[in-house]
């Protein structure tokens, strides 16, 4: 089947029931979204279709009809994503493994909602699990990177 | 002092349901129902069992939030994650978590994975079962200002052929389903409404 | 090597004589205790001056990490260390983790291993640390743990980078034919002012190499620090933006297959019925292979995609035996609450005479309670994986783990290799707090590689897998009894505590033939060893023969003694009518670091000031690691349950060798605490956990979050851990702040068995 992934056309021959996360991953060899939980419990396997954040370890890849990006399509001819950039600015990660998917949804959150309040910002973030907790890191990166998009 | 508004309330729940037929009645132009208010009231009892059973009370909150249920959930809790019906009140989640984002078309097939459903998402705020009686349920079903404007014709019909009310019985791996089925349901509907459709 | 002890110690101290521009030490690598396994493995034009530094005739300067990076930012730290005193910027350096060596044994781990206070200066004390220290050495075990890294990298790891400059500075004057005292460096480049001349770090590295290093060096002072004491941003943090495969579960080797496991979630159980015919015949899968070891019994199955082999561990159809300990959750918490109760203790703490201070006491003067805590899971964010590949006769194994060392030992023998010819490569990791100090995934990936026909295998558990086949925090029961003096302080503590014993678990596990007697420290840790004076103080442990495998979990006993300790202390200030903050003030007088942490922490928190109705603080403080720990929550009732609305904490670390390391550690392990405080909790049915996921086993999430404020002191004169410090006061302080807002003492947790959270 033909995949379309951070603006690359990929055919990949797979069991149109694998979750999309295992069809990057070990067959494409795209393996920026990571695998936590296999069961949308935690969002380290977050990518966006068509703009939309979507828990790639439970999507049949079969049922993939939009443009999927991860993680590594994000950063454009060399310039990280701002998110990527408040990230880095505030030194968000720790073990980093989660922090895949915690831009990813950033990235959508911030698409819908330029200036997203605390409030926005939980009620966006929640599903994506840190349990080195660096979510006020997170919420700092994110107002930062609102902050770039405005000018402020 | 204190005890009229009880009383208002045994008006309301007297005679509303009387009005409700009545009306519901006219708009589906059907012949008007025989009271059989025993036999009305056993099938509402079939239709309560489903409405009221955690897959479909589960999203049909009074509040901002999606119940979790089940062997393996504990007692029924509120979802996790901070899921939410949505600023915009449409019942579709919030700006970077909506229910899309887990909730595909089809049910996940691994075990605590998310269920799916076309057009998965919480029913308006009015349409409330969880944590109601039945009496409560009843009442809300047949009125019009809480139901979607549906004839009672019409709530059978939507139970019987959408797609996410049938995920009910169909819920995935490890999810008890609805009661019966959806055309059992269906009928269940008409029956009751044909015997004047009565409310406990 | 006791000499050598006695050096790092001075300079520890600073008692050293201090010389111009610095202290000078002795150069530890002067007597070449280990061979430099980087010699092995050098690239074209590259050179090393000692195992932690490499640098290559274009310029690049490599700096060897070898301490395992989980999240905790120490390869950031410990570069920093070389970089310093090498004199360049940490951007200027490539962080390695390393090979797998005797050079980089971490005595500072096994120095807290004896069992004495931190505080304890005195002769005994002194010389069991450095004797524990030599055995570490001996032993050459690479690990990570204990919060130990900096601690024990801070002076090796400077005076390897002080050792390459003087021989760089060296080969340099012997270049340019001016003295070496005439020479000075700047980030990578060695100038001579005079003439204006300069040489680069990689221009004259081969020479330099070629020189003995120096016997003496000089490292700098703290207020000539450049790069330490100051934040640094994390040397791997662009990777961790942009989603680079720097993980265990991202190896990806040429002809690679994927496989998982299905081990026993009966412990100690072996399967007694199993068909493996439907799952072989499903597609994808290439073999399924039985797995014997000391971790457990099951299967394994190897196939051409991780799903394929997820799917395939799922159709085993298998039934396994029985416990060796009960089937029932009830009859678990009993053995252990019974423990605590009437079980044999031994008193690791026995100050005064406790019983004769009940003795006469007059009852309404004394109060007894029961706490307890759960076994929990460590369950990172990057499941346990393990990548290995045996070919030709030569062991790869990628592994994502705490214990190099261990990990070429164990696997190299079911390999059949000898240790020279098994390669350990550790990976970054996903989070691990303890767990992967265990063998479990890299001997199953070794056993799995020898099925592969020379094959590189990569085996991935599932999250169910990881949830249920973990080694977990042993849950643990206290029975805690006080006697309040008149004057509100107590004048007698008695704490019983019983838990399995920790170390004969991982004995049993790991050296199955030894016996595995003793005590456990741990059961106790942070109850035994807290700065508080009172005339008569007893802490004993219990050990519960319990064979639930158990192990170290994000700061050990401190977990669980945190909690006990300091939930009763409170109920000890309300019991004596005494302010919590002002009793401890009392109580530890004699530790001046632990009051200038209590005073930092009220005074940044406003503690004591009237709060708007229905908001409510608690304060807790545990000494781990070395480090001083105090922690103010605040909490807020709202129609959703009780949120967490601020924590502020106050840390004393000696020295501060990275403030925004130490504050992200600091919310770190309080978010690590908070969760598990908060809601965390591994019940048992029919011997197997029931728990299996993150709908089941959930942790903290961003709308649960409290805001944070930390400050970090350096009053104490030894250096303190960072990783694991932050975690053990954070439960006490939660509980401590729900009884101040409801009155409601809550003794067991998780807290959510008695109060609902937002």
């Amino acid at each position: 089947m033909q995949l379309e992934v951070d603006g690359r056309q990929i055919d990949i021959q797979v069991d149109p029931q694998m979750p999309l996360l295992w069809a990057l991953r070990d067959v494409a060899g795209i393996l920026g979204p990571k695998f936590g939980c296999g069961i949308a419990a935690c969002g380290a396997c977050t990518v966006l279709i068509d703009g939309a954040p979507v828990r790639s370890c439970v999507l049949p890849v079969g049922d993939v009809t939009g443009r999927v990006t991860t993680i590594e399509g994000l950063a454009r001819d060399g310039a990280l994503h701002r998110v990527q950039q408040a990230w880095l600015d505030e030194q968000v990660a720790q073990c980093g493994y989660c922090q895949a998917g915690q831009i990813m949804t950033a990235v959508a959150l911030l698409e819908e909602i330029p200036d997203p309040t605390d409030d926005d910002i939980d009620k966006a973030m929640a599903g994506n699990l840190c349990r080195c907790g660096t979510y006020p890191r997170i919420r700092a990166a994110i107002k930062r990177a609102a902050g770039n998009a405005t000018g402020a | 002092m204190t005890s009229r508004p009880i009383i208002l309330a045994a008006l309301v729940s007297l005679f509303a349901p009387a009005l409700l037929t009545s009306a519901s009645a006219q708009t589906s132009q059907q012949a008007e129902p025989v009271v059989d208010r025993e036999r009305g009231l056993a099938e509402w009892e079939k239709v309560h069992a489903v409405f009221a059973h955690p897959r479909c009370a589960n999203c049909h909150v009074e509040d901002e939030h999606p119940r979790w249920s089940g062997p393996h959930y504990g007692e029924t809790r509120v979802h996790a994650f901070n899921v939410q019906r949505g600023d915009d009140g449409s019942g579709f989640g919030n700006a970077g978590l909506r229910c899309s984002t887990c909730h595909f078309e089809t049910n996940s097939q691994v075990l605590h994975g998310p269920p799916g459903a076309e057009n998965w998402h919480l029913a308006p705020v009015e349409m409330v079962w969880f944590g109601k009686t039945s009496a409560e349920i009843c009442a809300q079903i047949k009125d019009p200002e809480r139901n979607g404007d549906r004839s009672l014709r019409e709530v059978a019909t939507h139970v019987r052929d959408d797609a996410l009310v049938a995920w009910g019985w169909d819920p995935g791996p490890g999810r008890e389903p609805a009661p019966g089925s959806a055309e059992e349901t269906y009928q269940a509907i008409l029956a009751w409404e044909a015997s004047g459709a009565p409310c406990p | 090597m006791s000499r050598l002890g006695t050096i790092t110690r001075r300079t520890f101290l600073g008692l050293a004589a201090v010389a111009a521009g610095g202290i000078a030490v002795g150069y530890y690598y002067y007597r070449k205790p280990y061979p430099n396994p980087l010699e092995d493995d050098l690239a074209e034009g590259e050179v090393t001056f000692n195992p932690y530094l490499k640098i290559g005739s274009d310029e690049t300067i490599t700096v060897i990490a070898p301490r395992a990076e989980m999240g905790q930012g120490i390869s950031t730290t410990l570069a920093a260390f070389v970089a310093e005193e090498l004199d360049v910027t940490l951007d200027r350096v490539k962080v390695e983790h390393g090979p797998p060596s005797y050079a980089y044994y971490n005595a500072a781990m096994l120095e807290e291993g004896g069992g004495f206070n931190f505080w304890d200066n005195s002769f005994t004390a002194e010389t069991v640390r450095g004797m524990m220290g030599v055995a570490g050495k001996m032993l050459g075990l690479q690990a990570t743990g204990g919060s130990t890294a900096a601690r024990d990298g801070f002076d090796r790891m400077r005076q390897a980078g002080a050792a390459a400059r003087a021989m760089l500075v060296d080969a340099a004057a012997a270049r340019l034919g001016v003295a070496a005292t005439e020479l000075e460096t700047e980030n990578g480049t060695i100038v001579h002012t005079a003439s204006g001349r300069s040489v680069t770090y990689g221009s004259v590295a081969t020479d330099a190499a070629k020189l003995a290093p120096p016997s003496e060096v000089r490292l700098r002072e703290p207020a000539q620090w450049k790069l330490l004491g100051k934040p640094q941003p994390r040397v791997d943090m662009l990777d961790k933006v942009t989603g680079a495969p720097i993980f265990g579960i991202d190896v990806r080797q040429p002809d690679m297959l994927f496989a998982t496991v299905r081990m026993s979630p009966v412990f100690g159980a072996k399967p007694v019925r199993s068909d493996i015919s439907a799952a072989t015949a499903m597609p994808g899968v290439l073999k399924i292979v039985p797995i014997e070891s000391t971790y457990g019994s099951g299967f394994g199955v190897i196939a051409e995609n991780t799903w394929a082999a997820f799917k395939a561990a799922e159709a085993i159809d298998v039934e396994w035996g029985e416990p060796a300990y009960p089937r029932t959750h009830d009859a678990i918490v009993s053995m252990i609450a019974d423990a605590a109760r009437s079980g044999d203790a031994s008193a690791m703490r026995d100050d005064g005479d406790v019983d004769a201070a009940f003795a006469d006491a007059p009852p309404e003067r004394v109060i007894e309670s029961e706490y307890s805590v759960p076994y929990l899971a460590h369950a990172p964010m990057e499941p346990m994986n393990c990548t290995a590949r045996l070919k030709d006769g030569v062991l790869d194994v990628w592994a994502p783990n705490q214990m190099p060392v261990l990990v070429r030992w164990f696997c190299s023998d079911i390999a059949g290799v000898p240790g020279e010819r098994t390669n350990v490569h550790t990976t970054s990791m996903g989070g691990a707090f303890g767990r992967r100090g265990e063998l479990d995934y890299a001997i199953y990936a070794t056993i799995l590689a020898k099925e592969t026909d020379g094959r590189p295998v990569q085996v991935t558990w599932t999250r169910e897998e990881d949830m249920r086949r973990g080694v977990y925090r042993p849950a643990s029961a206290g029975l805690f009894r006080a006697r309040i003096g008149d004057d509100g302080l107590p004048v007698a503590v008695d704490m019983r505590i019983a838990a399995q014993n920790m170390m004969a678990s991982l004995t049993s596990r790991l050296f199955p033939s030894l016996p595995a007697g003793g005590s456990d420290p741990s059961i106790t840790d942070g109850s035994r060893n807290q700065p508080y004076t009172i005339p008569n103080y007893r802490v004993s442990e219990i050990q519960v023969p319990l064979t639930i495998p158990v192990s170290f979990w994000r700061s050990v006993g401190n977990s669980v003694n945190g909690f006990f300790h300091e939930a009763f202390m409170d109920e000890i200030a309300h019991a004596g009518g005494i302010d919590p903050v002002e009793m401890r003030r009392k109580l530890m007088a004699d530790f001046p670091a632990a009051v200038a942490v209590v005073d930092k922490v009220a005074e940044m928190s406003g503690w004591g000031e009237t709060l708007p109705e229905g908001k409510a603080r608690g304060f807790a403080f545990t000494l781990s690691f070395g480090s001083w720990c105090g922690q103010v929550v605040q909490i807020a009732d709202t129609p959703a349950g009780i949120k967490l609305e601020k924590m502020w904490i106050a840390v004393d670390v000696g020295t501060a060798l990275d403030p925004g390391i130490i504050e992200t550690q600091m919310t770190s392990g309080a978010v690590f605490g908070l969760s598990a405080a908060m809601g965390q909790e591994l019940t048992f049915r029919d011997g197997m956990v029931e728990q299996s996921n993150f709908h089941d086993f959930d942790a903290m999430r961003m709308h649960q979050a409290p805001e944070f404020e930390v400050a970090v002191l350096e009053n104490f004169h030894k250096m303190g851990g960072v990783g694991e410090v932050g975690t053990p006061p954070a439960a006490p302080a939660l509980a401590n702040a729900i009884f101040a807002l409801t009155g409601k003492r809550i003794r067991s947790l998780p807290l959510s068995k008695e109060a609902a959270f937002a």
